[in-house]
C-alpha cells in the first residue's frame, strides 16, 4: 500500500506540475480600456498587430469593440469572435447603425454632417431603386418612371423629401409574376452596396461602408487582414463595381468586360467613348461629391437625379467663375475632410470651390495668381488648372453637359 | 496498541471511522467508491466554490462577463472553475452510482429505510445545485434551462405558480431571478446538502455501518481496520485529485457568449446533460405529464422501494444483486435504461 500511495503521490505531483506550467505560460491578456466605453478589452491579445483603422478612429479612444461588437474578456477566438457584427465587416448595412451609428457618430445631426447612415440607406447605391424603377418602367411593369421599390422596405425618415418619394416598398420577384422580374432578381439584384460582391478578383470589395471606405484591390499582400478606413478611395475601388462590362436587357444578364486594360485610359468600359483629361487623370472622388456617391436623404428614382457635378463646377462658364467660399472657422466641414484626408494643408482663410449645393471641394483650392489647384485624394498629386472665363472658350452657359466639352477637349481613343 | 497512550490514539480523521469494517464490503468492486468520493468530490466542491465567490458576480449584465473574467484574467481561474465544473459533473455520477449500488444490493432494507430516503433526498438537492450552478453562467447556452426547465415549475399543480415565484423572484425570468438562483445554489441548497450528507453519514454509523449479512450468515469474517481504510481512501483521493485536474486541465468548462434577451426561447438550446431524458420526454406529450408527472413519479418509485417491495432477506445482505430484491432490480433497471435511451436520444443532432 505505501507503494500504491507514493506512486500515486508522484502522479498527483507531476500533474500539478502540469497545472503550475498551463497558469504560467498562459498568456496574460494585453488590456485596453478605451476611453468611450471605460471597460476592458482583451482583444489586442491577438491583434496587436493590425494597423489603426484610421486617424479619425483612434484606438485609445474607440478600441474595437465599440464598432466589431464580440466578446472583449475573451482569449479563445470561437467564443472572442462569437457576437462580432457583421463578421469582419462591421459597417454591413444590416448591421451598420448598432456599429457605426449613434447621435455623435455617424447616423447624426445632418446639419453638422453626421447622418451619414440615413443617407446611405436611403441612396441609390444602397437602395438600387434605380436599376429597379428602370426595368419596371421599361417593361411596362409600372405606369410612371418613379421609384416605388428597393431592395429593402426603406423611408425617408426625416418625413421631407425634394423628390417627393417617400418610401420603398421591398422588391420581390413574386409581386409581378413577369420572366423579366424573376431574371432581373436572378442576375441582377446582388448589384449594390448592401450584397456581396460577384465572384472574381477584379469585384473584390466589402459591403457597407467598406464597399467604397476600405480599398481591397493591393492591400491583400501577406495574406493580412485588411483593416482601413479611408477617405483615399481610388478609382480601382469604384472599378469594383463600375466600368465592368455592359448590361443585356434582353437577356437580362450582366456581360462582363474581356478586355484586360493596360492604363487608366483604357480602364473606362464605354467602347467608343470620349474622355477629357480630368476624367482619365482623376479619381472618381475627386469630382463627384459626398452627396451624389453616398445620398443625401432623399430617396430617388435614378442615378441621374443624384449626380450634378458638371465640368462647370470645378471651370465655370464663359460668363461666371466657379463658385468660391473663404474658410473662416475651425469648425468647417472642409477643415475636417482636410483633416481626416490630409493631401491638403488647408487651413483658415483659404478659399476652395463649393458645389452648386453648397457641398465643399475641400480639395481645391484658388491660388493668388487666379488659378486653382487641386490635390487628388487618393494619391495626393497636385494639379493646377484655369478657369473657363476670360479664355478663348465660346461654350454657351446653358449647354453645359460633359458631351459639349468633349467636342473640342476630348482625347480620342483607339478602339 | 496501547489505549492509555495519547499518542497511538487515533486522530480526528480515523476517528471519523468504524474501528474496524468487513473486508468483503470494502472491497472496490462491492462499493466502487462512490459514496466516499461523493464525499470527496463534495468538499472539492466547497473548496473551489468558495473561490469562484470571489470573482464571481452575480447581477445579470456582469455575471457571464465576470466568468470569463475568471477564465481568462484570474491566475488558475480556468483551473478552478474547471475543477467545480467537473466535480460537479462527476458527483452526479457518483451519487447516482452509489443510489444504484444500494438498490441493487438491497442495503435500502430496514433499518437503513430513514438513511436511504436522505440520501434520495441528498442527490434531488446535487441535482438541483448542478442546475442552479448551471443557470449561474447566465449566457446564450443556459437558455433551456432558464426558460424551458424553470418553466416546468409552473405545470405543478396548486403551488408551481408560487414555487416559480420562490425560485426566480418573478413570474419571468428577470434581473432578480440571477440573485436568487445563486443565494439558493450558495447557501439554501449548499446549506440543505451539507446537512443532510452529516446526517446521512452520521446514520450510516448509527445503522450498524455497511449493510452486511448477520455473523452466522456471512462467506468470510475478515475485517480491516480504519487504518487500512484510511489508505485506501488516501489512494483514492490522490487519484481523485489528479483525474479532475487533468480534466479541469485538458476539458475547459462550456463557455458562451451573455445572454441577450432571456424572453428569446432558442430550438437548439440543450438541456444541461442530467435533464436531457426530461427534455427528450417533453417532445412525446404535455409539459405536466413528461415534465413533471413522469420526473416525480420516477422519484416517488425510487423513494417507495423500502416501502412497497418484499423487503431482502438479511443473508442476502453485503452482496450485489440479492435474489429477494429481483423485482426492484429489474424495475429499476428498466426505469434507468429508459432514462439512458431518452439522454441518448436528446442528443441527436436537430434535424
Amino acid at each position: 500500500m505505501k507503494t500504491k500511495l507514493l506512486v500515486a503521490s508522484c502522479a498527483l505531483l507531476l500533474t500539478w506540475v502540469l497545472v503550475l506550467w498551463k497558469g504560467l505560460t498562459t498568456p496574460q491578456p494585453v488590456v485596453l480600456i478605451p476611453v468611450l466605453s471605460g471597460s476592458a478589452e482583451y482583444c489586442l491579445t491577438c491583434h496587436l498587430e493590425l494597423p489603426q483603422i484610421s486617424n479619425s478612429h483612434p484606438i485609445e479612444t474607440f478600441g474595437c469593440v465599440i464598432c466589431h461588437g464580440g466578446q472583449p474578456l475573451a482569449l479563445e477566438a470561437d467564443l472572442a469572435h462569437s457576437t462580432m457584427r457583421g463578421g469582419d465587416n462591421p459597417s454591413r448595412l444590416d448591421v451598420v447603425e448598432q456599429s457605426c451609428g449613434g447621435e455623435k457618430c455617424h447616423s447624426g445631426d445632418m446639419a453638422l454632417g453626421r447622418d451619414h447612415i440615413p443617407r446611405v440607406l436611403t441612396s441609390i447605391q444602397a437602395t438600387y431603386s434605380g436599376a429597379i424603377t428602370q426595368i419596371l418602367f421599361s417593361f411596362g411593369l409600372q405606369q410612371e418612371n418613379v421609384a416605388r421599390y428597393g431592395v429593402r422596405l426603406t423611408q425617408d425618415k426625416d418625413g421631407n423629401s425634394l423628390s417627393g418619394i417617400m418610401q420603398l416598398e421591398a422588391f420581390s420577384p413574386q409581386i409581378f409574376e413577369s420572366s423579366v422580374t424573376a431574371a432581373f432578381a436572378q442576375n441582377c439584384l446582388g448589384c449594390h452596396i448592401g450584397a456581396d460582391p460577384m465572384p472574381g478578383e477584379e469585384y473584390q470589395r466589402f459591403s457597407g461602408c467598406a464597399a467604397c471606405h476600405t480599398p481591397i484591390l493591393g492591400s491583400k499582400q501577406n495574406g493580412a487582414p485588411i483593416h482601413t478606413l479611408t477617405l483615399a478611395i481610388p478609382y480601382s475601388q469604384c472599378n469594383t463595381c463600375h466600368n465592368r462590362g455592359n448590361y443585356d436587357l434582353r437577356a437580362m444578364s450582366f456581360i462582363p468586360r474581356t478586355d484586360q486594360p493596360s492604363d487608366r485610359f483604357h480602364d473606362y468600359y464605354q467602347p467608343i467613348a470620349q474622355f477629357v483629361r480630368c476624367e482619365w487623370t482623376l479619381d472618381c472622388v475627386d469630382c463627384h461629391t459626398r452627396q451624389e456617391a453616398m445620398g443625401d436623404g432623399d430617396i430617388h428614382s435614378d442615378q441621374k437625379d443624384i449626380q450634378y457635378v458638371q465640368c462647370r463646377t470645378c471651370h465655370g462658364t464663359i460668363l461666371e467663375p466657379p463658385l468660391t467660399q473663404t474658410i473662416t472657422h475651425a469648425e468647417d466641414l472642409a477643415l475636417k475632410m482636410a483633416f481626416l484626408n490630409p493631401v491638403i494643408n488647408l487651413k483658415i482663410g483659404d478659399t476652395i470651390l463649393v458645389t452648386e449645393k453648397g457641398e465643399p471641394l475641400w480639395n481645391i483650392r484658388l491660388l493668388p495668381d487666379g488659378r486653382y489647384e487641386l490635390f487628388a485624394k487618393a494619391s495626393g498629386q497636385r494639379f493646377t488648372f484655369r478657369k473657363v472665363m476670360d479664355t478663348a472658350c465660346q461654350q454657351n452657359p446653358l449647354e453645359q453637359g460633359s458631351r459639349y466639352c468633349h467636342q473640342c477637349h476630348a482625347e480620342e481613343r483607339a478602339p | 496498541m496501547d489505549p492509555h497512550r495519547p499518542s497511538k490514539r487515533p486522530d480526528f480523521y480515523l476517528h471519523l471511522h468504524p474501528p474496524t469494517i468487513p473486508a468483503r464490503q470494502a472491497r472496490f468492486r462491492y462499493t466502487l467508491g462512490a459514496g466516499g468520493l461523493s464525499v470527496f468530490l463534495t468538499l472539492v466542491l466547497l473548496v473551489s466554490g468558495i473561490l469562484l465567490m470571489f470573482y464571481y458576480i452575480p447581477i445579470t449584465k456582469q455575471a457571464a462577463e465576470s466568468i470569463q473574467r475568471i477564465t481568462y484574467l484570474v491566475p488558475f481561474g480556468f483551473w478552478v472553475r474547471n475543477l467545480h465544473y467537473w466535480s460537479a459533473q462527476l458527483l452526479v455520477l457518483t451519487s447516482l452510482t452509489h443510489l444504484l449500488r444500494v438498490v441493487f444490493s438491497g442495503a435500502y432494507a430496514p433499518p437503513r429505510r430513514l438513511n436511504y430516503l436522505i440520501g434520495l433526498f441528498m442527490f434531488a438537492t446535487i441535482l438541483l445545485l448542478d442546475f442552479s450552478g448551471y443557470l449561474l453562467r447566465w449566457d446564450e447556452g443556459i437558455r433551456w434551462a432558464l426558460v424551458v426547465g424553470t418553466n416546468l415549475l409552473k405545470f405543478i399543480p396548486l403551488v408551481g405558480p408560487s414555487l416559480y415565484l420562490l425560485v426566480l423572484g418573478g413570474d419571468l425570468p428577470n434581473p432578480s431571478s440571477l440573485i436568487r438562483l445563486y443565494s439558493w445554489h450558495i447557501f439554501g441548497l449548499s446549506l440543505m446538502a451539507v446537512i443532510l450528507g452529516v446526517w446521512h453519514i452520521f446514520r450510516v454509523r448509527r445503522d450498524g455501518g455497511i449493510a452486511v449479512a448477520p455473523a452466522a450468515a456471512r462467506q468470510s469474517h475478515a475485517r480491516i481496520s480504519r487504518f487500512e481504510l484510511a489508505q485506501r481512501e488516501g489512494l483514492a483521493i490522490l487519484y481523485g485529485i489528479v483525474s479532475l485536474s487533468l480534466l479541469s486541465l485538458f476539458l475547459p468548462a462550456p463557455i458562451a457568449p451573455p445572454m441577450s434577451d432571456v424572453s428569446l426561447a432558442s430550438t437548439e438550446a440543450r438541456a444541461p446533460w442530467f435533464f436531457l431524458w426530461v427534455q427528450e420526454l417533453l417532445k412525446y406529450g404535455p409539459p405536466f405529464t413528461m415534465g413533471v408527472l413522469i420526473p416525480a413519479m420516477v422519484f416517488t418509485y425510487f423513494a417507495l422501494i423500502p416501502y412497497l417491495f418484499p423487503t431482502p432477506q438479511p443473508h442476502e445482505l453485503g452482496e450485489w444483486f440479492p435474489k429477494s430484491g429481483r423485482m426492484v432490480q429489474i424495475s429499476s433497471a428498466i426505469i434507468l435504461f429508459v432514462i439512458i435511451w431518452m439522454t441518448i436520444l436528446a442528443l441527436r443532432p436537430a434535424p
